[in-house]
This record gives C-alpha cells, sequence and structure tokens, in this order.
C-alpha cells in the first residue's frame, strides 16, 4: 500500500519538474470574513424587498412554490392548506428551536396534522435513532429553517447540527422551509463569504458536519432526457416567506 | 468595505479565466493544499487513504466495508469508482452495491457501463428501461418516465435505509476546511451521506479546491456546463463524520486519493487535463462524440476529454486509435468552461503515438507515404490520376465500399469516397483558361 509519505514525494517530485504552465492565483479570500458578513447583512436590511423578489423568480424558476405571509401567526394556515391540498397528515419537523419556536408545532396539531418534532440532540440510543427515521421516511411534509436564501439561483441553505436532521428535508416527498429577511444573500460571491466566515472567524448556525444547497426538487433526466421531479428527494418544495421575522 | 462586500465575480469568459487560473494555482501547490486537506479531515476525525493505482484503491474500499461488516453498499454517481472497478471488487467479496443514480441503476440492471460522464444512460429507451425493471422486478411495467422513475424511488428507498457503508466520489474538497463537495440533482449523494454507518469518498488527487471562495467559483460554473442549470439542485458540503450532537449521519468518514497517472501528468504533457471538472459540456459539442456514443470509446472516460484521461490513466499505447478519433474541429476546447486545449494534447498523442512507434507499422508507413504525397503538388496529381484508374473495379454509385487485401480493413466499417472524374484542380485549370 502507498504511504502518506510516497503519495507526496510523488507529488512533489513531479512539481519540481513542471511548477507552472503559467502565472496564476487562487480566488482572494475576505480577509475579516465575519465583519464582511455582517455588512452584507446590513446593506441588505435596506434592500431586502429586491433581493426577495429576485429570490422568489429564480426560486419559481427551479419549481419551487413560493409562499408569503405577513406574521408568524399565519404560517399555520398556509402548512395547514399545503396538507389539505396534499391529503397529507403526518409532519416531521426540525426542533422548534432551529424553526419558529414551539408555538407553530401547537399550532399545527389544533389544525389535526401529526406533527412530530425532532430531538434538541442525539438519539438516546439505536432504537430511539432508528424509530426517528422511521417516522421521517413515513411523513408526508417535512418542515426546516433555512440559514441562507440565495436570490441569485433560488437555493436554500440548510446547515445541519443538534436539532437539525439532515433527512428532515430530503426523505419526505414534500419540502416545506420557513424563512425570514435575515436569511436572504444576493449572490454565489456572498454565500463564500458566509462560508469562509462560518469556518473561520464567524458564528456558524449549528456545528454539524453538512451544510447542504437545496435548489428546488429533487430532479432527474436520465430517461430519455424527460425531466421527471422527485426521484430520490422531495417531489415538492415550498419556502413560506414570513414577513414579520421568525423570532416574533 | 462595501464595494468589497458586493464585489460579485467576474461573468462569462472572464469567470472561465478565474476558474482555470485558480485550478492552476491550485496545482501549482498541490503538495501543500492536499497536506491541508488530509489535516483537516483527520482532526475532524475522519480517516484519508492514498492509492498509487486501481488496485489499491479497490483493497482499500473494500477492506473499510468488510471491517465494518457490510453486505450492502449504496453509490452515488462517481467516475472514480468506474474508473477502479469497484463494483466487481465488492461483489467478489459478498457485498452487493447498488447504483442509486438513476441512470447508473439501469445500466447497472443492463450490466452496461456508462455511455455519458453525466448521463449515463442515455443510449436507452424508456421501452428498454421498462424492460429492465420488468426482469427485475418479475411484474409488468409501463414505459413512462415518470412512472418508471416512481418505481426505482420505491426500490432505492429501501436500499438507501438498509445499506451499511454509502460509498461517493467527489466534485471537489476543500483543503481550507476539510469538506468534500458532492453535487447530484436526484439527491442521492446526500442519502448515501446521511443514512449509512460509513461513507467513503473516492477522489482524484487533483480535485483538491483551496478555499470556501474558490469552491464558489467552481460552483457557478460547473452546472451552467453541466446541465444548463444555474446550481445543481443538490450541492452537498460534508465534513467529516456525524458530531457531537446530532442525530444522524455516518460515524465512520474515510477520503481515498487516487493517483492512477495523475499525479505524474503534473510534470507530463497532460498537465492541463487535470483541470476537468468532469461536466461533459465537451461530449455534448464534439461531433465524434454524437456520431459514435460513449461505448465506442472502450474506455471508462468518453468523449474528447476522455481520450486524454484514458492516456492518463492507462497510458499511450491505450490511446493509439482513439488519439485518431477527433475532428480537431476545437468545439471541446471551446465548450470547456476551465479552457482546457483539448485538440492541442490530442495532437501532442498522436505525435508521441508516431515516435515511440505505438501504432501498428503498416499504419506508420501509410501515414509516410501520404504526408510525402500531399506536401508535394506534382506528385499528389499523378496519384489521383493513377488512382482514377485503380478505382474502376471498386466503385459503385459514386462509393468505394470494398477494397481488396488489408485495404478492406479500412471499408469494412465505412465507405470511402472515390477520386472525382474531374479533380477539383483539374477544373480549376481548366476555369482559369477559359477566363483567359
Amino acid at each position: 500500500m502507498t504511504t502518506r509519505a510516497e503519495f507526496f514525494a510523488k507529488i512533489r517530485g513531479e512539481l519540481q519538474r513542471k511548477p507552472a504552465l503559467f502565472a496564476a492565483s487562487t480566488a482572494a479570500r475576505p480577509e475579516y470574513p465575519a465583519a464582511q458578513a455582517d455588512t452584507i447583512r446590513r446593506e441588505l436590511a435596506e434592500r431586502w424587498p429586491a433581493t426577495l423578489e429576485a429570490f422568489r423568480v429564480e426560486f419559481e424558476r427551479v419549481a419551487g412554490v413560493f409562499h408569503r405571509v405577513a406574521s408568524l401567526d399565519d404560517v399555520a394556515p398556509a402548512i395547514d392548506q399545503i396538507a389539505r391540498e396534499r391529503g397529507a397528515r403526518d409532519l416531521v419537523s426540525w426542533h422548534p428551536a432551529s424553526v419558529a419556536g414551539d408555538g407553530l408545532s401547537r399550532a399545527l396539531t389544533a389544525r389535526g396534522l401529526g406533527v412530530h418534532e425532532m430531538p434538541a440532540g442525539e438519539a438516546a440510543d439505536g432504537a430511539e435513532r432508528a424509530r426517528l427515521r422511521a417516522v421521517t421516511a413515513r411523513a408526508d411534509l417535512g418542515l426546516t429553517g433555512v440559514d441562507l436564501a440565495i436570490a441569485e439561483t433560488g437555493t436554500l441553505v440548510l446547515v445541519s447540527g443538534a436539532g437539525r436532521p439532515r433527512s428532515t428535508s430530503l426523505l419526505p416527498p414534500c419540502h416545506i422551509a420557513l424563512f425570514d429577511r435575515t436569511a436572504l444573500v444576493e449572490s454565489l460571491y456572498q454565500v463564500g463569504v458566509f462560508l469562509e466566515a462560518w469556518h473561520g472567524d464567524g458564528t456558524p448556525p449549528a456545528a454539524g458536519a453538512v451544510v447542504n444547497f437545496i435548489t428546488g426538487p429533487s430532479r432527474t433526466a436520465d430517461i430519455e432526457l424527460t425531466l421527471t421531479r422527485g426521484v430520490h428527494g422531495p417531489k415538492e418544495v415550498h419556502a413560506i416567506f414570513v414577513h414579520g421575522g421568525l423570532r416574533g | 468595505m462595501r464595494r468589497e462586500a458586493f464585489a460579485g465575480f467576474p461573468e462569462g469568459e472572464a469567470l472561465r479565466d478565474r476558474a482555470r487560473a485558480i485550478k492552476e494555482a491550485t496545482l501549482q501547490r498541490l503538495d501543500h493544499h492536499l497536506e491541508r486537506l488530509v489535516g483537516n479531515i483527520e482532526r475532524l476525525g475522519g480517516h484519508v487513504h492514498y492509492a498509487a493505482n486501481s488496485e489499491e484503491a479497490r483493497r482499500i474500499v473494500v477492506d473499510i466495508a468488510r471491517r465494518a461488516g457490510a453486505r450492502m453498499a449504496v453509490k452515488s454517481k462517481s467516475m472514480a469508482t468506474e474508473e477502479i472497478d469497484l463494483n466487481e471488487a465488492l461483489e467478489r467479496e459478498g457485498i452487493t452495491p447498488v447504483e442509486t443514480d438513476l441512470g447508473e441503476y439501469i445500466i447497472q440492471l443492463a450490466h452496461e457501463r456508462p455511455s455519458h460522464i453525466i448521463a449515463p444512460a442515455i443510449h436507452k429507451t424508456k421501452g428498454q428501461v421498462a424492460e429492465l425493471f420488468e426482469r427485475e422486478l418479475k411484474r409488468p411495467v409501463e414505459a413512462d418516465p415518470e412512472e418508471l422513475t416512481r418505481i426505482a424511488r420505491a426500490e432505492l428507498r429501501q436500499k438507501f435505509l438498509q445499506a451499511d457503508i454509502g460509498i461517493t466520489g467527489a466534485n471537489f474538497a476543500v483543503a481550507e476546511t476539510g469538506t468534500v463537495v458532492l453535487v447530484t440533482n436526484e439527491g442521492n449523494g446526500r442519502m448515501v451521506t446521511s443514512l449509512p454507518r460509513v461513507h467513503v469518498a473516492v477522489m482524484g488527487a487533483e480535485k483538491v479546491v483551496p478555499s470556501m471562495t474558490d469552491l464558489m467559483v467552481f460552483l457557478a460554473i460547473l452546472a451552467k456546463s453541466a446541465t444548463g442549470q444555474k446550481l445543481s439542485v443538490y450541492t452537498t458540503l460534508v465534513r467529516g463524520p456525524r458530531r457531537a450532537g446530532e442525530l444522524e449521519g455516518p460515524e465512520e468518514f474515510h477520503l481515498v486519493l487516487l493517483d492512477s497517472g495523475r499525479i505524474a501528468q503534473l510534470g507530463g504533457p497532460l498537465r492541463e487535463a487535470l483541470s476537468c471538472l468532469r461536466c461533459g459540456a465537451c461530449l455534448n459539442v464534439c461531433p465524434v462524440y454524437r456520431q459514435i456514443g460513449g461505448h465506442a470509446y472502450g474506455h471508462t472516460y468518453p468523449g474528447p476529454i476522455g481520450i486524454l484521461l484514458t492516456a492518463m490513466l492507462e497510458g499511450t499505447q491505450s490511446v493509439k486509435e482513439l488519439a485518431h478519433a477527433s475532428s480537431l474541429c476545437g468545439a471541446c476546447a471551446d465548450a470547456c468552461p476551465v479552457r482546457i486545449d483539448i485538440p492541442k494534447m490530442l495532437i501532442e498523442l498522436r505525435r508521441e503515438v508516431d515516435e515511440r512507434k505505438i501504432a501498428p507499422w503498416i499504419e506508420r508507413v501509410t501515414f509516410k507515404l501520404l504526408a510525402r504525397v500531399l506536401t508535394r503538388p506534382a506528385l499528389y496529381r499523378l496519384f489521383a490520376r493513377v488512382g482514377r484508374v485503380l478505382q474502376r473495379p471498386f466503385a459503385r454509385e459514386g462509393t468505394i465500399s470494398h477494397l481488396p487485401l488489408f485495404f478492406g480493413d479500412w471499408t469494412r466499417t465505412r465507405d470511402l469516397p472515390p477520386v472525382a472524374a474531374r479533380t477539383f484542380q483539374e477544373r480549376w485549370a481548366a476555369e482559369r483558361e477559359r477566363a483567359r
């Protein structure tokens, strides 16, 4: 078996033979990404309506369904309607602390939906983990928050972590994501600044191992180039924008 | 500060230049960036393995699977694991590999190989897919893409939930953060990296990028070149195994760094090809690929870039014929998002095939003679006249479909246009005469 030392020695040997094809540099990274991310947030707080509109256009272009509600109180009726139209009964949700607080689950339960909240941390044992996975695999709807909503591409960025299982936005056939203006960014470049900050001098939204970019529902064109949705991931992705904000 | 915060990436042509420069700059310090990557992955609790060739890579992955007690492995689409023939190796150990990309699943059922880098079953009709599913499920299946996709979802969902190990390739790996990046449209990449207890990623050593900022440049360019999307549906950034507090995710994370001839090309003539993102854009525009399809290339990577990658992985000897499977029209270089000069390297390969006398002697002699004739106008005209006489017994209805002796090899699969009754040069001379 090749060792690490052998592998690297070979690379260094070859690079000595041909150090460069042409003069080139990597991308210029932000010097203080956390401060720059704050600047982006501050600036966007003033002109978020244009960013939201751009997001809506792109999100709908990739077959996402966009909703806009005035306040947190209007979220449960909106989800209830999505559920009714699809004959959906069971909803699995990120832990409320990562979505919109405790009130939403109560309101959804009151409307007759079976709400299954994911725990705030790890499962007690393997059996409990298997049970939660089975619940998620059976659910009709998966409810999550959003860490970034990218206007340029209509993309939702979700960071995994405690209370934020990866499967909530993956296994159910319909994914519903709640967000407000604080998640909006304009471009992939800005996302780069946030990612640099989360891995550098800033604080990530959660401490999980995975960051997922979700740009519309799961799709394939593998059979005769015919576009088909929902092959492995959700067939539908809904984004609900809460005008009044998710934190009241 | 503001200008900096809202400056975007360059667009269009300038973005391609930027992407290419980042690739080249990364290769110039590949040792440094790979060491950062390895250090970060190990710090996160992941394991890194080094494979000089396919055989070592297979052995590493099979050992990991065996230690995990795996009986079934779910795989998301990965050219690297195609390249190392991983599935056969797993099967020999009693581990069932399940391809989960819909196209890969289809060709696995058909016991075939991918014909395109990003649309592996593009050569199959929906009727053929339905027949494959019928054989697998032992019940009638409607030949409708929507229905076939629904069936595949249900079948593969069970496998995702049961599998012990998930095997992926990697589109990129970010050195500064120890992140492996997977891009898929179906969501199988997410399944494979979230549900099984062990995740193994197999990646060519050249795929590392330095920072998250660099990664975003490539994400901005990759989907546009591959499928015309602004971004593929799922881009998954994975940093090692499941973290404390996480409900799910693999307990074990392994990255296998693959050499297989790549490293030798850092100092070799195919260095440019190490910048390839595997987007498939050069296949889609190649007139030769469009005529003959991916299988005709006979190796893991088809198309113009595939010829270069085959030469890189299996040696120049293996492309002695493929090096000529290009009209050198340059469409591939125009389409390439990182501006790889594929035609230039194909010509280099042809030269090498010739210089190292890899081609059969008859071919070499023929080309040498042809070169003599083509560079001497008088000799060329003479040969045209002789050819016109000699071809008489073989020309039928304006084509030559059968030649005698070893010339027959040429006409076995294609026609030869005959020498014209009056050549262009003769007509041109006559026209000039008349105009005078």
